[in-house]
């Protein structure tokens, strides 16, 4: 009974924590409908010419309506460059059709395969950049679809001690388990999280869905070169930046992540991915992530020591408080969620409090087909092919190739 | 080069995804030219019964919604996507053995055509409707619950009535349509939205109906592509 007493105790400050995030969500977007925090300022004139950057890989969901978001913008000036590494990359399709429908907008597609670093999003950012003409440049995800006052909306916090605008994110769409989990996670525990930095801590924590910033800042921490081996190369030039001296704020103007058709093996993927970067990134701090799991604390005397009455209720009861706080969350995010999903939240809570082991146990990341060892500050450096290390790689990517 | 699906499900018959989002998922990725194709399934035997029963066959009776609303979607999807919409059936006739079945696409369909016909009235009513016919996964797959091999069996008898093959067919591909030099195509048979990314067709001609099957009939000008993510 000690033992359930500790974890008990331990899931109770998860709830706290999950209950400071609650609010710092909803303080960050004052339920976003006028009273946001940019809404009431003004909006700099004149406003200033935005390089948007899109880097492009493959077929994300809803990409057609994803990129056409962008060039409705209700905003005077502002360029859209696609840059793919290869012609015969599926997105080079839409991106030709979106520049076909909007021909009067200034749509600029690069091709060019650049392999100057490890990180693929940083190689693409690359060529994009080269040719940019504008001092303002937008880094925005191929993932993301916005409304037209976006741009708008953004460059007002863009004032002259601003390096950085970042912003919130939503996740909608939902047809598929694993895009259920992945909506479900973003409007949760990733827009919890990012908001409780800022308001709280004062931290940075750039997720690049949507990084608006001046040539002149990137270029201060040494320009896209700085990052072009690391991983989340968002949090560093976010963490960068504000070391430099400059604010980096989080827009309260909530973008929308389209994730539709998801496989569940694909959400586990990402999140593997993001658990082993904020690992490298945040060490010792990482273990606050498995306390800020109240769900899954509260399972652990029941799977470690005995199935009884008290411990039963007591997961029961916290899971029922989880649900309640995140359908809240959904309802001031304005998810597109069905209420019923959300019975869901306590099964993905599981799912990430497994998955928050396994950064401790392996330190490599495949991503887009590349396998990379991750060191300090998510620092990423090629896994060998050969030797002893390559085997036990290679046995797990039997085991998963039987398993598929 | 038009990026091209010809066979394609929705919830019309066994596919688990709506005809509207469908056609998104298609519009999304770029495509150039789709055909709708739900199965119409022949009820003359227990299994087709069974389809009929469960509601995985378009009948006669909502023909007339089924084409209507793929109309309507095609419209605006050349309107939001430019992408060509055409409306089609997959009879299905459905038997125990692999070699008594079959599974042909009619494409650019304008009146119902009953499964239960037989073989040659079915191709004839085709022609008449100047419709494409495809013999869809006509040789051995690899999951061989799926089999459909009368018309490869009886190919000599057939062929003639036949536009093109279907060479690959999701993730398996059939030499043997390649070896007889035969007209081909290839297409996803797509039922779920994963299903996306799989064997499809290139086809180098205008983006309307006639050039279409004009290209796949001549077999000019026709490539096969693995589309992957």
């Amino acid at each position: 009974m000690e033992m359930f007493y500790i974890f008990a105790g331990i899931t109770i400050l998860g709830l706290i924590a999950y209950g400071l995030q609650i609010w710092a969500v909803r303080s960050t977007l004052r339920t976003g409908k006028g009273r946001g925090i940019g809404k009431d300022l003004p909006f700099p004139l004149p406003l200033p010419a935005v390089s948007i950057l899109k880097p492009l890989k493959g077929l994300d969901d809803n990409l057609f309506d994803n990129l056409a978001s962008f060039c409705t913008q209700d905003y005077p000036e502002y360029e859209i460059i696609f840059s793919l590494q290869d012609h015969n990359d599926p997105a080079y399709k839409v991106a030709r059709k979106i520049k076909d429908k909007y021909h009067e907008k200034n749509i600029s597609i690069i091709v060019e395969k650049c392999d100057v670093g490890l990180n693929p999003k940083v190689n693409n950012l690359m060529s994009a950049y080269k040719v940019s003409q504008y001092e303002h440049i937008l880094i925005s995800d191929s993932n993301v679809m916005v409304d037209k006052d976006y741009l708008k909306e953004i460059v007002k916090h863009m004032k002259e001690d601003v390096g950085l605008v970042s912003n919130v994110i939503r996740g909608i769409g939902g047809s598929t388990i694993g895009s259920i989990f992945e909506n479900l996670h973003l409007n949760t525990f990733i827009l919890g999280s990012v908001c409780f930095l800022d308001k709280f801590l004062k931290m940075p924590c750039v997720v690049g869905k949507s990084m608006l910033m001046r040539k002149n800042d990137l270029e201060a921490i040494g320009g896209f070169k700085a990052v072009k081996d690391v991983l989340a190369e968002d949090y560093v030039i976010g963490e960068r930046i504000h070391k430099m001296g400059k604010k980096v704020v989080l827009s309260n103007y909530a973008i929308n992540n389209v994730n539709e058709y998801w496989g569940i093996r694909r959400f586990l993927n990402r999140h593997t991915r993001w658990g082993k970067l904020r690992w490298r990134l945040g060490g010792i701090k990482y273990i606050s992530e498995l306390i800020g799991n109240p769900v899954f604390m509260s399972f652990i005397p029941m799977m470690l020591w005995e199935i009884s009455r008290t411990t039963v209720s007591f997961a029961l009861f916290v899971s029922l408080i989880k649900v309640i706080g995140d359908l809240y969350l959904g309802k001031i995010t304005d998810s597109d969620s069905n209420p019923m999903v959300y019975l869901l939240s306590p099964v993905k809570d599981m799912i990430i409090g497994l998955i928050w082991f396994v950064p401790i146990l392996s330190n490599t990341v495949v991503w887009r087909g590349n396998r990379y060892i991750i060191g300090r500050d998510s620092m990423l450096s090629p896994c060998p092919e050969t030797g002893m290390w390559a085997w036990r790689y290679r046995i797990v990517d039997a085991i998963k190739a039987r398993i598929a | 080069m038009l990026l091209c699906d010809f066979h394609i499900h929705t919830k019309y018959s066994d596919g688990s995804v709506e005809l509207r989002k469908t056609i998104d998922i298609f519009g999304q990725a770029g495509f150039d030219v789709i055909a709708i194709t739900d199965h119409v399934v022949n009820g003359d035997n227990g299994i087709g019964k069974l389809a009929h029963r469960f509601k995985l066959s378009v009948t006669a009776a909502n023909f007339e919604e089924y084409i209507s609303n793929i109309k309507y979607e095609a419209e605006r999807a050349w309107d939001k996507y430019e992408m060509l919409v055409i409306p089609g059936i997959e009879i299905t006739k459905n038997y125990i053995t692999p070699e008594k079945s079959a599974h042909i696409l009619i494409i650019d369909i304008k009146d119902f055509i009953p499964a239960c016909m037989n073989y040659e009235k079915i191709f004839l009513e085709a022609k008449q409707q100047d419709a494409l016919v495809v013999a869809c996964h006509p040789h051995n797959m690899s999951d061989m619950s799926r089999d459909t091999l009368f018309l490869w069996n009886n190919r000599e008898k057939y062929a003639k009535y036949i536009d093109a093959w279907e060479i690959a067919n999701r993730d398996g591909v059939f030499n043997v349509i390649s070896l007889k030099k035969y007209p081909y195509i290839a297409n996803s048979d797509f039922h779920r939205a994963r299903h996306l990314y799989s064997w499809k067709t290139l086809l180098n001609c205008e983006k309307n109906i006639d050039s279409i099957k004009k290209c796949i009939r001549h077999n000019k000008g026709v490539a096969i592509t693995l589309f992957r993510n």
